[in-house]
């Protein structure tokens, strides 16, 4: 019997009844599997996801049913399901109820009126199974992004659930972070037994491990199949979801493969591309990018030497950060989290005085400039929540014009045409989805005219489809309105694609910085997913467009 | 900071029970001598916590015990033995002493506040409150983290809006509005942040059916069990001497306050001091014990 059957569920929200957000979905879930959910932002995975537990189910027009264990769902009491049916969100904060990390584990076995001894012995091996002994008694606060986010799985699993429902868990997570985090759900699933219902963007760490891949589209389940086979079939259908596979799938396709036989991990990717290029000499044709110049005259952004730390006592962050930004370049800066990216925009924008050192935008030292913000720089933040104070996005657009503007209204329709946002005018911004809110955000910082923007992990949260949109949109600013970009990111795969150079910051400093492919080339870590499968044949190519180009021009497709 | 600190990794009941007696009985045995035990003790377990941090702290109330006495008799013109005349009123030695008692009294509770501030931290509170009404320690507990995360996200807010030249700097009305921006983003955040919350306790079973209960991370031990009989038996024996009358103390009209001779005053000035030496004395014992050791190794 299955674990979840759900039959011909068609569900529309109050406010939009003519488009329903789920369309006759009939899906079977077996005790023990592991199902990876995937589909563009709006295509019905969350609001699927909310259906397969009452308290969360949303309201509005619904038919069909979903069974659990054979009965109705609504059925299973709130105690069957609090216990039987975990649940992880997104957001890693919002999800934290109490102050104290033990009392968080606590926290559910507590409302189902667990004794002293159960709740001690069930705390302690959850503290022991996901490594949490280390940080047991602290803050909640004091967790890094990575660590709220398990410690919100762990609570959960402290309840000894047998399914586990995962909402984009690692959306706000840096790579690092998130996969370990998804190794930690694949070892729940292995070792224990739990069933496992995820849905991702980063189809990177879950496609292979998947048993089953579901693919949905405006409300409708478009593949349920093996990752292979589901791989093939959105190849054959040149569907957009097909940009978000992992490069290993994209390559293979893309060097004319059919067929549904295509490598999920670099490591078989590798060992496909061997034998495929076995006995033949190869030549690593790629345009060379030229090295990223030593000297640069009348660069947009200088940072001289600037050295940061929180407190008076406190360690420093930034230890003499140098380096000159050239004009009309998108200059992306990566590395591990807590090295002092993100402070460095900060300490650019004087959000955090540095003590030592000098910052020069267009030649003018920002600590005496008083206009900075009018016309010369801008920063994006890491949560564009942070810049909405209105209702509509309209208004908060509106905000950052004078009131005395003349042509006030036909600066924002172009803005918003710019940022494509113009269908989302009216809406309230926190009804947006992340890749919206983001874009949203960006028009509302454009309407300062910037000369230099700064961005603080723009790609964090958005699928793939949206991150070609940002990309675009970037490259627009750059070349039609002459603005200068400084982004620090966690996705290697993005600035590989997009940017026009590539920095390592480590241990308060910015390294090295050159051109993306002489950078990811490199390194043998820090890098591209493209690139690790294919650098033993050809250490220039990073992305999977490269690798597919070399392919075809050594006649291995 | 903590760690030779015996007293503070006791159980909250014990940390709480201490801090209640120190606290009530400072202000309750008005005598200078008592006081004089309590303002030494709470300075010394002060300086346990603080260690070489507690500078500071001991200047402030020092200069708050001098001009709380010096200004009392300005007040209160009470009094028999007139020191000077002052603006035409009489300056009193009586209301000087007055002044002087309430000085030490002030300084000695507040140590023993900061002692306690440092030592109940807000978990420890929460679980021994939790223990007797679990919501109302659930509600405390959410609070204490949300005060902080408002305030974190408060700065988050301002800090982006300067970026986009939204600074709020400038004239009145532009700060007022400014702060108002951020308090209307600031309130859209945490709405939508309670409504995930909100998600999440229900998620986790949160108000179903049954009885909540709360989990108790401290444990009473042996230890726990020893200090609380010795506070117990301290506390009994200085409130069987000040029941007999050795801490009374009148100022007005003439000074006369008890002499601490015989069995009984002895008996209870010495309890009073061994009962707010406790903490001090497990310290320092902690601290001999661990450097006997290692200079072992």
């Amino acid at each position: 019997m299955a674990q979840f059957a759900i039959e011909n569920l068609t569900f529309s929200y109050p406010t939009d009844p003519e488009h329903p957000s789920l369309r006759e979905v009939s899906l079977q879930v077996e005790q023990g599997e592991y199902i990876a959910l995937c589909g563009k932002s709006g295509s019905g995975k969350t609001t699927l996801l909310r259906h397969l537990k009452t308290v969360l189910t949303p309201h509005g027009n619904r038919e069909g049913s979903i069974l659990y264990d054979g009965a109705p769902l609504d059925q299973a009491d709130l105690r069957r399901q609090s216990s039987e049916i975990g649940f992880v969100m997104q957001n890693p904060d919002s999800q934290i109820v109490t102050d104290k990390v033990w009392h968080e584990l606590a926290f559910g076995l507590e409302s189902l009126g667990c004794d002293q001894k159960t709740m001690r012995l069930r705390v302690a091996e959850m503290a022991s199974y996901f490594g949490i002994q280390g940080w047991f008694h602290r803050d909640v606060a004091e967790l890094s992004g990575g660590q709220k986010q398990l410690l919100n799985l762990a609570s959960i699993m402290a309840m000894q659930p047998k399914v586990l429902i995962l909402d984009e868990p690692t959306s706000q997570l840096d790579p690092i972070a998130a996969s370990d985090f998804l190794n930690t759900v694949k070892k729940i699933n292995r070792e224990l037994g739990t069933t496992v219902l995820i849905t991702e963007h980063r189809l990177e760490d879950i496609f292979h491990a998947a048993d089953r891949c579901v693919v949905m589209e405006n409300g409708r389940i478009l593949a349920d199949d093996e990752p292979k086979k589901v791989g093939q079939l959105l190849y054959t259908q040149k569907s957009d979801m097909f940009t978000a596979m992992p490069a290993p799938v994209r390559i293979f396709y893309g060097a004319g493969e059919s067929g549904a036989a295509s490598p999920l991990t670099v490591r078989e990717g590798r060992s496909w591309l061997t034998e495929k290029a076995a006995g033949k000499k190869l030549r690593d044709t790629l345009p060379p990018q030229p090295e990223f110049p030593e000297e640069i005259r009348d660069p947009a952004l200088e940072v001289k030497e600037i050295w940061f730390r929180y407190e008076k006592d406190s360690p420093d962050i930034l230890k003499g950060v140098s380096f000159r930004v050239p004009k009309g370049t998108l200059f992306s800066i990566v590395g591990g989290n807590g090295t002092g990216k993100s402070t460095t925009l900060k300490a650019i924008c004087g959000i955090c005085r540095p003590y030592r050192g000098k910052v020069r935008v267009d030649g003018q030292d920002t600590a005496k400039c008083k206009d900075l913000f009018h016309g010369k720089l801008a920063m994006l933040p890491q949560d564009p929540q942070c810049l909405f104070v209105k209702k509509t996005v309209r208004e908060d657009l509106e905000e950052m014009l004078p009131a005395s503007c003349p042509d006030k209204d036909r600066r924002i329709e172009d803005m918003a045409k710019l940022c494509d946002i113009t269908a989302l005018l009216d809406h309230h911004p926190y009804d947006l989805s992340g890749g919206e809110q983001q874009r949203s955000a960006l028009a509302k910082v454009l309407l300062t005219e910037p000369k230099l923007l700064l961005l603080d992990e723009p790609t964090k949260g958005l699928d793939s489809f949206f991150k070609r949109q940002l990309a675009g949109l970037l490259h627009r600013l750059m070349t039609e309105e002459g603005v200068t970009i400084v982004m620090v990111s966690h996705d290697v795969e993005f600035c590989a694609e997009y940017a026009d150079s590539v920095s390592m910051f480590f241990d308060g400093q910015l390294l090295t910085t050159n051109t993306p492919r002489r950078f990811f080339a490199q390194n043998s870590f820090y890098t591209t997913a493209a690139n690790r499968m294919s650098r033993h044949l050809f250490p220039q190519a990073v992305t999977a467009e490269d690798v597919v180009a070399l392919m075809k021009e050594n006649q291995l497709t | 900071m903590q760690d030779y600190d015996v007293f503070s990794r006791c159980h909250p009941a014990v940390n709480f029970l201490f801090f209640a007696a120190a606290i009530v009985l400072t202000v309750v045995l008005f005598h200078p001598a008592y006081l004089l035990v309590s303002l030494l003790c709470g300075g010394a377990y002060y300086a346990v916590l603080r260690r070489a941090r507690c500078g500071r702290t001991f200047g402030f109330l020092l200069i708050a015990m001098v001009l709380v006495a010096a200004v009392n008799p300005l007040f209160n013109t009470l009094g028999e033995t007139t020191l000077f005349t002052l603006f035409g009123r009489p300056y009193t030695w009586q209301a000087l002493c007055y002044g002087g008692c309430a000085g030490m009294m002030f300084a000695a509770v507040s140590l023993w506040f900061l002692c306690g501030g440092i030592v109940m931290t807000s978990d420890k509170f929460t679980s021994l409150f939790g223990a007797v009404i679990p919501a109302i320690s659930l509600v405390l507990v959410m609070v204490l983290r949300l005060i902080p995360g408002y305030w974190r996200k408060g700065k988050q807010i301002a800090g982006a809006r300067k970026c986009i030249g939204r600074s709020g700097a400038g004239t009145r009305k532009e700060k007022i509005q400014g702060g108002m921006d951020v308090l209307m983003a600031l309130s859209g955040w945490a709405l939508e942040g309670s409504v995930v919350t909100a998600d999440s306790m229900r998620c986790r079973g949160y108000g179903a059916p049954g009885k909540r209960t709360s989990f108790q991370i401290y444990r009473f031990t042996g230890r726990d069990r020893f200090i609380t009989a010795l506070i117990a038996v301290t506390l009994a024996a200085a409130i069987y001497a000040a029941a007999g009358g050795s801490a009374r103390a009148a100022f007005i009209p003439a000074v006369s306050v008890a002499e601490v001779a015989g069995f009984r005053p002895i008996l209870g000035l010495a309890a009073y001091a061994a009962l707010l030496l406790i903490p001090t004395f497990y310290s320092i014992r902690e601290a001999i014990l661990w450097h006997s050791l290692r200079s072992k190794i």
